[in-house]
């Protein structure tokens, strides 16, 4: 009776969820226009409790889709423009001196941006690596070290930076290290024609009203231990760690990776994957994980963790590419298996 | 210990999860069933096509239990191979697009957790759910379609008649031979009659006999052609070794001090060559020649040189060197006397005769060399004499005494002849002198080589009886012919030109004395061809015109390359003649190399050996 109660109360909490869920996408959709699938992901990450890197041309709606995502979150938001003169204190904080009650003086905690739920790295690769790795500490470990001093940052914490492709000059490349912490690498499409119009109508006109708050702290957090939940069978564990291990260019069976690519991605990455398939599968109301999910998921996940080599980068090979010959070419199921389920 | 109880969830995935695996796993069980049997029948048919070409048709309907046994192997192989629990919970989610639904469920079958036993309702759910018909794992295969096909061509390979039997053929001379008589042999068995110079050869010539004998019985009962001539060669090689047995091996020394010592006088040289040849018939009518001569002193010269020759034998230890050369003494003596008496008696007769009778008996052979041919003159004379006439006759023979040179026994018979002469007895008395007389006594060891001449001519024509081209004896054939010459000219430049020649010669008759071959005269002299070179030609402007063909050829003499028969080697001997064989042309130096070398005796029959041709 027990178990069917538990049954029961897991069951109604995974259609809150899908509910609530639901709600936090049509709020976003109220504000941003299109850009379903940047809005989906970003919510795996969000599950997943990773960090998304946003990466689009300017004008796209990056900063606008994290400001809204924030609002309709009821999270602490905050933004951090990042620029070459930038220093870690900006983003961090710093211990200012000050005059107490007791007319001494002592040091007291100017917390920086990075002290909120939502921090919006905005044009990430403008600022020096120095200031870029000032993230790195909290992005991993959701703590900053200010002075010696140890600060846990509130949780949720989700990181959302942009960066933008086109404009290179005065950028610093994010190190191979700082791009492993972000969960996803979230492509920005330009709007369609559609979307465009829609965009056109409601922000040429009369300015709307902000989004209201769909999701609580309380609730974002029951997700985030719900989406852990998510059992993955062996097969799809295997699966997931096929796939990562075979885009490891000494190892590999896969012809293009051999070509394109110097790196392969690491634990980590089989790590993303996995979270990422996890969210989505909840996001999707399901509580395990298909090889379809892990796929679905790969791109995003694996993009920015495969370092092209010179051959690939001279032939124009991307690294998208390079994931989908993975997934073509990595088997899902045993042979025979496959084979049968093909037959019919 | 016991399993604990499933939760109803579980309970209800796991029913509905065996059900469909037992489907699964029974389909996949049969296919490879299926494929077992399909390649069982290939290999089937195969072996089928073996037999069937081997012309095994009894054995080919079983071929097709070779299915059966795929079949055996195949299900055999399945369940060993057969699926997991979690390939077939794979296999489910694919079918039912699940997403892996089943699998993770089937991970979770123990768990009690809340999200387990949602998963595994969700699971079971999706498993009842299902279209069971989409949960048919296929059986049949692309490839089974062979099996049928296989059975087909094992059904029609078992029906269809068996491709005739390969013609083997069998090897060369192994067919069998049945011969009721072989003439040739009765020739070889006969050397069991003839006299043997001594009880070593006397075994020998037995045992060849016997083989003879023997082979005769064989192919009398039939035995294989190839087996046959392999004996009759033995047995060649064997009669040839008797054959030039005389001198042989150490006695050779003895041999040469004896031909040295004979080759001395001029008219026993052609006796000494044919000794040397071992040739006994050829050196007996040699010495027959010589017996005949009219000369006594040449005959005491021929004695003397005997002796010698004799006893340079037995200083060599060549025993039947000398064993030979003492039988031709004493024949040379009683011919000597013979022909002494026929000569006596030839004078007589012929100063008892007129004229032309004298004449006639003269060219009849009287006082020729050959005895007989003297001796039937006389006698055919004596027949047509007159009583005046046998008078004179027997008085002439009593002048013919007085003078005292014939040996004592021939003048005691001469006396007596002349004595009676003037009876009719007395003329019978003188033809069966006469007769005596004309008796030729041949010598025992070119009796036993005619003897073995004829066996080696018999085994030669038993080769021909059994089909084989007989191999080219050792005869020598002497002739006196003369042929005719045809020659033909060829000239070079523009121009050719052909001509014919006749000669004057005649063909040559060969008498054969001693090969088992009948010996053929080598081919006459051509006569001077007159040549017509008729045809025309250009003018060619050089100062002389070559032909360049030059057609060696030798009548004497096979051509370069041609192998005749071959020449039987002796124990320790060089090349004794000169030959045109495989190991081409051996110059006169060559002859007897090692024989007219220094070749110490150790080695001499090791370079012998090597020198053979």
């Amino acid at each position: 009776m027990a178990q069917a109660s538990a049954t029961g109360a897991l069951e109604a909490r995974l259609t809150r969820a899908t509910e609530a869920l639901q709600r936090l996408r049509g709020a976003v959709g109220q504000v941003v226009v299109g850009q379903g699938p940047v809005v989906d992901q970003t919510l795996w990450a969000l599950l997943a409790g990773g960090h998304v890197l946003l990466e689009g041309a300017p004008g796209l709606g990056k900063t606008l889709l994290v400001r809204t995502l924030a609002q309709c979150l009821a999270l602490r938001f905050s933004r951090i423009q990042f620029t070459p003169d930038l220093m870690p204190s900006d983003v961090l904080g710093t211990n200012v001196l000050i005059n107490n009650d007791q007319g001494g003086r002592t040091f007291q905690l100017h917390r920086g941006p990075i002290f909120s739920q939502i921090v919006l790295a905005d044009e990430i690769n403008r600022a020096t690596p120095k200031t870029q790795s000032a993230l790195l500490e909290a992005m991993q470990e959701h703590a900053v070290t200010i002075a010696g001093q140890r600060h846990i940052l509130e949780e949720p914490f989700f990181v959302l930076a942009t960066e933008n492709p086109i404009e290179h000059e005065g950028t610093y490349p994010l190190p191979e290290a700082q791009l492993d912490r972000f969960l996803l690498k979230v492509l920005v499409p330009s709007p369609t024609e559609d979307e465009m119009v829609e965009v056109l109508n409601r922000t040429t006109g009369r300015a709307g009203g902000s989004p209201e708050a769909v999701l609580s702290q309380g609730e974002i957090l029951d997700l985030m231990a719900l989406c852990r939940e998510v059992a993955v069978a062996e097969p799809v564990l295997r699966y997931a760690a096929r796939l990562v291990r075979a885009s490891d260019p000494t190892t590999t069976g896969v012809g293009l990776v051999k070509r394109a690519l110097r790196y392969g991605a690491g634990v980590r990455g089989a790590q993303s994957l996995t979270l990422a398939a996890k969210a989505l599968a909840l996001l999707e109301g399901r509580l395990n994980v298909s090889f379809g999910d892990v796929q679905r998921v790969a791109a995003p996940v694996l993009r920015h963790r495969l370092l092209r080599s010179f051959e690939g980068e001279a032939d124009g090979i991307t690294t998208d590419q390079v994931v989908s010959a993975l997934i073509a070419e990595v088997p899902t199921r045993p042979e025979q298996v496959e084979q049968a389920v093909r037959r019919g | 210990m016991e399993t604990p109880p499933l939760a109803p969830p579980a309970e209800h995935f796991d029913r509905s999860f065996c059900r469909l695996a037992t489907r699964v796993r029974r389909r996949a069980l049969a296919s490879s069933t299926v494929t077992g049997v399909a390649l069982g029948l290939i290999v089937g048919a195969a072996a089928a096509g073996v037999l069937w070409k081997t012309g095994r048709g009894s054995l080919r309907p079983w071929a097709a239990a070779a299915g059966l046994l795929g079949g055996v192997a195949g299900a055999a192989f399945g369940h060993r191979r057969r699926w997991t629990d979690e390939q077939v919970a794979l296999y489910l989610d694919g079918r039912f697009q699940s997403r892996e639904v089943v699998t993770t469920a089937l991970e979770l079958r123990g768990e009690t957790s809340a999200a387990g036993s949602l998963l595994l309702t969700q699971a079971a759910a999706a498993l009842d759910s299902g279209d069971p018909r989409a949960v048919r794992p296929p059986v049949w295969k692309f490839h089974h379609g062979t099996g049928p096909l296989a059975a087909g061509a094992i059904a029609y390979l078992s029906v269809i008649p068996l491709p005739p039997a390969a013609m083997v053929a069998p090897p060369p001379g192994s067919e069998q031979v049945q011969k009721a008589e072989i003439k040739g042999l009765e020739k070889v068995e006969a050397l069991a009659r003839l006299k043997a110079p001594d009880p070593e050869q006397r075994r020998r010539l037995d045992k060849i006999a016997r083989d003879a004998a023997a082979l005769r019985e064989k192919l009398k009962q039939g035995a294989e052609r190839r087996e046959a001539l392999a004996e009759i060669a033995r047995l060649q090689d064997a009669v040839q070794d008797e054959r030039l047995n005389l001198g042989n091996g150490e006695r050779k020394q003895g041999l040469e001090a004896a031909l040295e010592r004979l080759a001395r006088e001029a008219m026993l040289k052609d006796a000494a060559r044919a000794l040397g040849d071992r040739d006994l018939v050829r050196f007996d009518e040699e010495m027959q020649k010589l017996a005949n001569t009219r000369e006594k002193e040449d005959r005491e010269r021929a004695k003397k040189a005997l002796e010698e020759a004799i006893e340079a034998a037995r200083k060599q230890k060549a025993e039947d060197v000398a064993r030979a050369l003492e039988r031709q003494k004493e024949l040379l003596e009683r011919r000597g006397q013979k022909a002494d008496e026929l000569k006596a008696l030839g004078d007589a007769l012929k100063d008892a005769l007129p004229e032309g009778d004298r004449q006639q008996l003269e060219q009849q052979g009287l006082g020729g060399k050959d005895g007989r041919k003297a001796a039937k003159a006389m006698e055919d004379a004596l027949k047509k004499l007159t009583p005046e006439q046998r008078k004179r006759l027997a008085e002439n023979l009593k002048k013919r005494l007085q003078q005292g040179d014939l040996a004592p026994q021939a003048q005691e018979q001469l006396r007596d002849l002349a004595r009676d002469l003037e009876t009719p007895e007395g003329q019978k008395k003188l033809e069966d002198e006469l007769r005596r007389l004309a008796e030729e006594e041949a010598d025992e060891g070119a009796e036993l080589q005619e003897g073995l001449d004829g066996a080696q001519q018999g085994l030669g024509q038993a080769q021909g009886e059994l089909g084989a081209v007989p191999v080219p004896g050792q005869g020598q054939g002497q002739g006196d012919g003369k042929g005719q010459g045809d020659g033909k000219g060829q000239g070079q430049g523009e121009g050719q030109g052909q001509g014919q020649g006749q000669g004057d010669g005649k063909p040559g008759a060969g008498q054969d004395a001693g090969g088992n071959q009948a010996g053929a005269g080598g081919p006459g002299r051509g006569g001077g061809a007159s040549r017509d070179h008729k045809g025309q030609s250009k003018d060619v402007e050089a100062p002389e015109l070559r032909a360049r063909a030059r057609a060696r050829l030798d009548g004497k003499a096979p051509s370069a390359g041609m192998s005749l028969g071959r020449t039987a080697g002796r124990e320790g001997d060089t090349a004794n003649r000169q030959g045109t064989g495989a190991l081409g042309k051996v110059g006169p130096s060559e002859v007897s190399g090692v024989d007219s070398n220094e070749v110490p005796e150790e080695y001499r029959e090791q370079i012998g050996r090597y020198f053979q041709p």
